[in-house]
C-alpha cells in the first residue's frame, strides 16, 4: 500500500509537489479550502516573462495530479503528533494518519482597502492587480472604462511599507505591474500608462528586457516616487499626486483608471497551522525555515516540511521548484525511516 | 489663660522664624521678578483683575477649592483627596486658629508672628474657660485630621495603587528632604504640644498623652527638646521649599489670580510658565495619564517631568521631552493645579532654531474667488481627510442628499491650515499659512465654513480672523440638517463605541454633540477611559520624534480601551484617529460622517445654502 503524504494547500506548490511524490510513489491527500485547485494563479491570466497561459499551467498540472486524493472546500481541523507521525483531522471528517506533512498554504494578497489614501473601495475606479487579472479572464468589473485613456499603477502597495505592518519587498509586483501595463497597452493602445515605483526591482530570467521593451515599445512612463495622494474630481475621474524624485518636481496626473499592486501578505490560515502544528514564525510572519540557506523546505518539527510563499513571497518558477525539492526531501525522510 | 513666658521670646523659634523669613523673602523676590518678566499688558491686565469683583471671588474661591480642598483630587480618588486636604486644610486651620488663640488671650503679642505656631510653650493656663477648651478641642481635632493624611501619605509612599495611582514620579533629593520634614513636623508638634499639656492645657490628645508620658518620662525634662525639634523641622522644611516640590504651595495661589486674569503661556521660561513650572506639586497623575507611558514606557517624558527639568535648566533633556510629546492634551485634563503640558512644549519648540525656513511664497495667491462662494456652503476637508478620502466623500454626499448647495474649498488640493506648524513651534511658519488661507476663504464670500477635521478646526476656531464666517465642524452641521428635516435618518442596527479624538474633545470642549449625533442613529456604549480621559490614538501631528514603533504600541493600547463586549464597531470623528485606528483595529472603524451619510435619505428636492 503507498505511504500517505498530507499537503495543506492546493495551489501551485501543493500541485507540483503532489505530482513528484505521485511520481515517487507515494499517495498524496492535497487539502484546499476553496472549491478549485490552483490557488491565486488559478485566477491569473498571463505569466512573465513568456506572457505563458495561467491556466494551462494549472490544467496541465491538475491533470497529472488526477491520481492523488484531492479535498476541496475542506480545511485542517487539528494536526496530532503521534509516536512516528501526525494525524491530521480535516473538516470534512476524514482522519489522516502520515508519517510526513506538507505545508503550501501560500500568501493572501494584501487588502489594498487597509492603505485608504489610495481610495480603494471608495473611488469608482480603483482596483487591484488580481482584479485586472480577472478582468483578463474574462470578468466582467464596472470600475474599468470602456477605453480608459489614462491609467496608472501603483507599486509596492502593502509591501516594503512599515505602516501597513509589512516590511517585506513582495518580488513579483514589479514586473507584475510591467507586465500588466503592457497588457492594458496592447488592449487599449491609444492610452496613456504611467507606472509609479519607489524603485524596481527586476531581478529575474528577462525581466530587464521586459521593462525595456515597456518603456522603448510601448511607451508606458516610469515615474519614480509614491503617490502621496489619490483624490477624485467632480466629473468622477482620479488625480493622482505624487512626486518625481528624479526631476524633484511635484506631479499631479488624471486618471480614468488605478491598478493597485497589492503585495504578498501573510496568510492567515497559515497562522492557524503553525500554531496547530507548534511550528516557528519567522521574523517577518512568515513560516520559519529550519534554514533559510541549506534547508529551505525543512520545518523545525520532524516530518513536516514547507513549499512555496508560506515562507515568503515567491515567483512562480521559484515555487515550482521549491515543490519539487520538497517532495525529494519528503522522499529521503520516509525512505530513511524504513 | 496667661503669658508663661515673660520676655515673650525663646532661643528654640529662632530657627523657625529664620526659615519663615527666609521663605517670606524668597517668594516676595520671586513675586516680583515674575510680575517684570510678564508682557506689559499682562501686566496691566492682571492688576486689573485684581481689583475686578468677579475675579477676586474667583481667586478666593479658587485658592480654596483647589488649594485647601483639592475639589479635583476628591475628584479623582476619594483618599487621594482626603490625604491632600487633609494636610492642607488642616494646617491652615491650625494656623488660623493659632492667630484666634493669641487675638483672644495674648493680644498683646500679636505682633510676634511665631506665637501662634508655638502658642501652646507660651500659656500657662490659670482658668479654664468655654473658648479656651473649644479651641484646644479644635487644635487637636485638627492635629488628628493632619496627621490621619500623613499616616496615608507615609502608606501612599508603598502602594500608590489603592490611591488609584499606578505610577507616582520619583522623587528628587530635595523632594525627600522636604517629604521627610512635612512628615516630621506633625508628629514632632504633638509631642511638644503634649509634654507641655500639663503647663498649657489641652485637649483629647494632648492631655492622655501628656498622663501618659508622664508615667514613663519626665515631663519637664522633654519639654525643651521637643519644642527645639519642632522648631529645628519647620525650618528644614521652609529653607528646602522654594527648591522642592513644595514650592507648588506658594507658587499655586499666584498661579490661580494669574489664570483668572486670562494670561496664556507666551513664553517657556519665564513669566506665566514659570510661575506653573513652580506650581508642578510632582504628584505625577500625569504619568497614568500619558499614552506614552504604555508598557512602562516614556515615563520619564511626562509633563511631571518636564516641569523638573525645566526647574533644573538640563537643556538636553527639555528639548527631548518638548520633542516626543504627542501634545494630546491628557495631561493638562488631569493635572490638578493645571500646568499647561502641550502650552509649554509648543513653546519651548519654538525656541528652536533652524538651518531652513520654509518660503511659501512658490504657494501662488488664491485667484480671486470672486465671490462664487455666494450663497453656498464652504467645505473644508484638511490634509487628513486625503488620507481618508472616504470622509470628504461621505460629507459631500450629505451635503447633496440635503439639498445644501456647497463649495469644496481643498477638493483638488489646498494650503495646510496651518496647525501642524503651530504643534511643531514654528509659530511664524504657522502665521504665513493661516494668513494664505485667510485671504483665500475670504474671497468666496460664504457665511459658513464647514470642517471635517478637528486639527484643522482647533486652529480655525483660534487662530483664524474671519470675520462673518460661522465656523463648524460637521458634527454640528449634519445635526442642525437633521433638525431641520432636510434629512431622513433610519437606525443602523450596529453599535458604536463613540472615540472622542484629542483635538475635538479635549481641544474643543466636544463632547456630547458626537455623541447626540450618533445616538440618533445608532446604539452607542462608553469605553472606561472616555471624553477628556479619552486615550490619544498614537498618531497625533505632535511629536516630532516618536518613531512609529512606539506609536504602533499606544494604538493598540488605545484600542483595548475601545473594544468593548457591546461595541460592533469605533465611531471618531477624526480622519487622523480613523486611520491610526483602521490600521490594527480587530473591528471596523467608521467616522461618524460616514456612519451617517449611510444611514440618512435626503427630503429636499431644492438645493441652497443654510
Amino acid at each position: 500500500m503507498k505511504e500517505n503524504v498530507v499537503i495543506i494547500g492546493g495551489g501551485i506548490a501543493g500541485m507540483e509537489a503532489a505530482r513528484q511524490l505521485l511520481l515517487l510513489g507515494y499517495h498524496p491527500i492535497v487539502v484546499e479550502q476553496k472549491d478549485r485547485l490552483g490557488g491565486h494563479v488559478g485566477q491569473w491570466h498571463r505569466l512573465f516573462p513568456d506572457m505563458a497561459s495561467a491556466q494551462d499551467l494549472i490544467r496541465g498540472l491538475g491533470e497529472e495530479i488526477s491520481d492523488a486524493n484531492i479535498f476541496l472546500e475542506t480545511k485542517v481541523n487539528s494536526i496530532n503528533r503521534l509516536r512516528d507521525g501526525y494525524q491530521v483531522m480535516l473538516s470534512n471528517g476524514v482522519n489522516v494518519a502520515c508519517r510526513s506533512l506538507l505545508v503550501a498554504s501560500g500568501f493572501q494578497l494584501f487588502d489594498a482597502a487597509r492603505k485608504e489614501e489610495y481610495g480603494y473601495g471608495v473611488y469608482d475606479h480603483v482596483i487591484t492587480n488580481s482584479d485586472l487579472e480577472a478582468w483578463f479572464n474574462g470578468k466582467p468589473d464596472v470600475r474599468i472604462p470602456e477605453v480608459p485613456e489614462n491609467v496608472g499603477f501603483v507599486h509596492c502597495v502593502g509591501s516594503r511599507d512599515l505602516k501597513a505592518g509589512n516590511l517585506e519587498c513582495s518580488k513579483v509586483c514589479c514586473m507584475t505591474a510591467v507586465k500588466q501595463a503592457i497588457e492594458i497597452k496592447e488592449k487599449f493602445p491609444s492610452a496613456r500608462v504611467w507606472c509609479f515605483y519607489m524603485d524596481l526591482r527586476l531581478f529575474g530570467k528577462k525581466y530587464e528586457d521586459f521593462y525595456l521593451g515597456a518603456q522603448q515599445e510601448y511607451g508606458i512612463q516610469f515615474v519614480r516616487g509614491r503617490v502621496s495622494e489619490v483624490g477624485e474630481t467632480a466629473d468622477g475621474r482620479l488625480q493622482v499626486k505624487a512626486e518625481d524624485t528624479l526631476t524633484g518636481k511635484p506631479l499631479r496626473v488624471r486618471l480614468d483608471l488605478l491598478v493597485l499592486m497589492a503585495g504578498m501578505a501573510c496568510n492567515p490560515e497559515m497562522t492557524r497551522l503553525a500554531r496547530m502544528a507548534r511550528l516557528d514564525i519567522d521574523s517577518d510572519g512568515f513560516l520559519k525555515s529550519l534554514d533559510n540557506i541549506r534547508s529551505i523546505n525543512a520545518s523545525n518539527r520532524p516530518g513536516i516540511f514547507f513549499a512555496g510563499a508560506c515562507t515568503g513571497p515567491k515567483t512562480v518558477p521559484e515555487t515550482l521548484a521549491e515543490a519539487r525539492a520538497a517532495a525529494l526531501d519528503i522522499h529521503r525522510y520516509l525512505q530513511k525511516g524504513l | 489663660m496667661i503669658d508663661r513666658v515673660a520676655s515673650g521670646f525663646h532661643p528654640f523659634v529662632i530657627p523657625f522664624v529664620a526659615g519663615m523669613v527666609f521663605v517670606l523673602g524668597y517668594c516676595f523676590i520671586g513675586i516680583f521678578r515674575i510680575l517684570l518678566q510678564l508682557p506689559a499688558e499682562d501686566r496691566k491686565r492682571f492688576f486689573i483683575s485684581l481689583v475686578t469683583p468677579k475675579t477676586i471671588l474667583k481667586n478666593i474661591r479658587d485658592i480654596f477649592c483647589d488649594c485647601l480642598f483639592h475639589v479635583k483630587l476628591w475628584k479623582r480618588n476619594r483618599l487621594l483627596g482626603y490625604m491632600h486636604s487633609s494636610i492642607a486644610f488642616g494646617w491652615f486651620m491650625l494656623i488660623v486658629l493659632g492667630h484666634i488663640e493669641v487675638i483672644l488671650f495674648l493680644p498683646h503679642r500679636i505682633r510676634l508672628f511665631y506665637y501662634p505656631i508655638f502658642f501652646n510653650f507660651f500659656v500657662a493656663e490659670a482658668d479654664s474657660t468655654i473658648q479656651g477648651s473649644l479651641l484646644f478641642f479644635l487644635m487637636d481635632f485638627f492635629l488628628l485630621i493632619i496627621l490621619s493624611g500623613i499616616a496615608l501619605a507615609m502608606y501612599k509612599r508603598i502602594r500608590s495603587r489603592i490611591f488609584g495611582m499606578r505610577r507616582t514620579a520619583r522623587p528628587s533629593l530635595m523632594n525627600r528632604i522636604g517629604l521627610y520634614s512635612l512628615w516630621a513636623i506633625f508628629p514632632l508638634r504633638l509631642l511638644a504640644e503634649s509634654f507641655t499639656a500639663h503647663i498649657s492645657g489641652g485637649s483629647f490628645l494632648t492631655i492622655p498623652a501628656n498622663w501618659v508620658f508622664r508615667q514613663f518620662l519626665g515631663n519637664d525634662l522633654n519639654l525643651l527638646p521637643t519644642w527645639w525639634a519642632y522648631s529645628i523641622v519647620l525650618d528644614v522644611f521652609m529653607v528646602v521649599l522654594p527648591f522642592s516640590r513644595y514650592m507648588h504651595i506658594p507658587a499655586e495661589m499666584m498661579l490661580i489670580p494669574l489664570r483668572n486674569a486670562g494670561i496664556r503661556v507666551r513664553n517657556a521660561r519665564k513669566g506665566f510658565a514659570k510661575v506653573q513650572v513652580l506650581s508642578c506639586p510632582n504628584c505625577g497623575v500625569c504619568i497614568d495619564a500619558c499614552p506614552m507611558s504604555v508598557d512602562k514606557a516614556n515615563i520619564k517624558d511626562c509633563t511631571v517631568y518636564l516641569t523638573r527639568q525645566l526647574r533644573r535648566k538640563n537643556e538636553r533633556r527639555i528639548e527631548e521631552i518638548s520633542d516626543k510629546c504627542l501634545l494630546c492634551g491628557k495631561c493638562e485634563a488631569v493635572c490638578q493645579v493645571g500646568v499647561e503640558g502641550p502650552a509649554l512644549r509648543i513653546q519651548l519648540r519654538s525656541e528652536r532654531k533652524y538651518a531652513l525656513s520654509p518660503d511659501y511664497s512658490c504657494i501662488p495667491d488664491p485667484p480671486p474667488a470672486e465671490s462664487a462662494g455666494e450663497g453656498k456652503v464652504l467645505y473644508y476637508a484638511g490634509c487628513m481627510s486625503r488620507l481618508v478620502p472616504s470622509v470628504g466623500r461621505s460629507v459631500e454626499s450629505v451635503f447633496r442628499k440635503a439639498g445644501i448647495a456647497y463649495e469644496w474649498i481643498d477638493r483638488d488640493g489646498g494650503v495646510c491650515c496651518g496647525r501642524p506648524m503651530y504643534l511643531a513651534g514654528r509659530l511664524e511658519e504657522a502665521e504665513a499659512i493661516v494668513r494664505k488661507n485667510e485671504a483665500q476663504i475670504l474671497g468666496y464670500g460664504v457665511g459658513t465654513l464647514v470642517v471635517s477635521c478637528p486639527i484643522c478646526y482647533k486652529m480655525f476656531k483660534e487662530k483664524y480672523d474671519l470675520p462673518g464666517i460661522r465656523i463648524v465642524h460637521y458634527i454640528d452641521y449634519m445635526q442642525e440638517l437633521l433638525d431641520a428635516g432636510r434629512l431622513k435618518a433610519s437606525r443602523s442596527d450596529l453599535c458604536y463605541v463613540y472615540h472622542d479624538p484629542c483635538e475635538l474633545g479635549r481641544g474643543m470642549g466636544i463632547y456630547e454633540e458626537p455623541r447626540r449625533l450618533l445616538g440618533r442613529i445608532a446604539a452607542i456604549t462608553e469605553s472606561p477611559k472616555n471624553r477628556n480621559e479619552s486615550i490619544c490614538c498614537g498618531g497625533s501631528l505632535g511629536s516630532l520624534t516618536l518613531s512609529f514603533a512606539k506609536r504602533e504600541k499606544m494604538t493598540r493600547a488605545a484600542l483595548e480601551n475601545l473594544y468593548d463586549g457591546k461595541a460592533d464597531a469605533i465611531a471618531t470623528a477624526c480622519p487622523l484617529c480613523l486611520a491610526t485606528f483602521s490600521r490594527y483595529a480587530d473591528r471596523p472603524v467608521r467616522d461618524i460622517a460616514e456612519i451617517v451619510d449611510a444611514q440618512t435619505v435626503g427630503t429636499i428636492t431644492k438645493t441652497e445654502a443654510i
